[in-house]
């Protein structure tokens, strides 16, 4: 004779994850470091934000960067050109970091050295969206080119986002992507989110950005 | 395909969950999945079946169920049902919304044998 019977359990299953993402927020404020999570699809243009960014606030602030990539360390290599401390973390077939392999590389910096640490996620619209790495904010890089479909495919990395960087807009004469529906999906989705229109390649917009990016690193530093 | 790792969490709670009681084995598995995530039901399934292979929930039914976004209005304090991602407020048209529900990733119950 079987017998059956039900077991409540209610546990979240991004416990684990969510457990350590909260032990790397207090190393990141104990730090007084602010720790930015940039995330968008392949060839979105986040490693190029990345290299302008740094070119506008090395000077100011101590800055290090946390790559995320599948297999290669391509996109370390290019930030290291820039003399910045870099930790590359392979994923190996891994769709998006998670709070435990970014632990894994905190031991590798110079920590009393740095305000801003820059983690870069695998390029995925969808899943990095779901694991709190234990970052101050999430920032979204969408192309213009991508499509002004895209915030509405894939609402919840735009739900849980502070920033969305729309780049590639010297492109956006040449595609039929419309940036007004870009927008206004976006702001449905996150009313409260902040928009940067730039491009990468001639850089337009870059400065806003990086100086909004500056007031959140002095304000991160007053607060902890 | 992040629901494999989803899956490794439901499998890390099957596991404590398990740890103090004896079991023949598992026979249904509960989850709550909120629409404001990325898991997507077929994608766990499939994650589920692989990763059932040889364990005590080997066989088991995986049931998820879908939880549809509710918002509260941070203005008026309205609760709303949030269709089509709008996160404005239908009786005073703000949009400062905070999400109540939708956002869950919960493994609710193990049926057992």
């Amino acid at each position: 004779m079987s017998s059956h019977r039900e077991i409540e359990v209610m546990a979240n299953l991004l416990q684990s994850n969510d457990v350590q993402a909260e032990v790397n927020r207090k190393h990141f404020k104990k730090n007084k470091c602010l720790a930015i999570n940039i995330m968008g699809s392949p060839g979105a243009g986040k490693t190029t934000l990345l290299e302008r960014t740094l070119l506008h606030v090395t000077e100011q602030y101590g800055v290090a960067v946390i790559e995320g990539d599948i297999f290669t360390s391509k996109d370390a290599d290019r930030i290291a050109e820039h003399h910045v401390p870099v930790v590359q973390i392979n994923t190996g077939g891994g769709c998006h970091l998670d709070s435990k392999m970014v632990e894994k590389v905190l031991p590798e910096f110079q920590w009393e050295k740095l305000d801003l640490m820059i983690i870069e996620n695998v390029g995925n619209l969808v899943c990095p969206a779901d694991f709190d790495l234990g970052e101050e904010f999430k920032v979204v890089v969408l192309s213009v080119v991508e499509g002004d479909d895209k915030p509405s495919k894939y609402p919840v990395i735009f739900r849980n986002s502070k920033v969305a960087i729309l780049n590639k807009m010297d492109l956006l004469p040449l595609v039929e992507a419309d940036l007004d529906i870009m927008k206004n999906d976006i702001r449905k989705i996150n009313p409260e989110i902040q928009i940067f229109e730039i491009s990468c390649r001639t850089g337009e917009g870059i400065q806003a950005w990086t100086e909004w990016l500056g007031k959140q690193v002095k304000q991160a530093k007053g607060r902890m | 395909m992040h629901e494999i790792s989803l899956m490794s969490g439901v499998f890390e709670v099957i596991e404590a969950t398990l740890s103090q009681l004896t079991i023949k084995k598992v026979t249904q598995v509960k989850l709550k999945i909120g629409k404001l995530t990325n898991a997507e039901p077929d994608a766990l399934t499939f994650a589920f079946e692989a990763y059932s292979k040889g364990t005590v929930c080997e066989g088991a039914e995986l049931l998820v169920e879908i939880v549809p976004v509710r918002g509260q209005c941070k203005n008026c304090g309205e609760e709303f049902l949030v269709q089509e991602l709008l996160f404005f407020c239908p009786k005073c048209k703000h949009s400062g919304i905070e999400v109540i529900q939708g956002e869950e990733l919960l493994l609710e119950s193990l049926e057992v044998e």
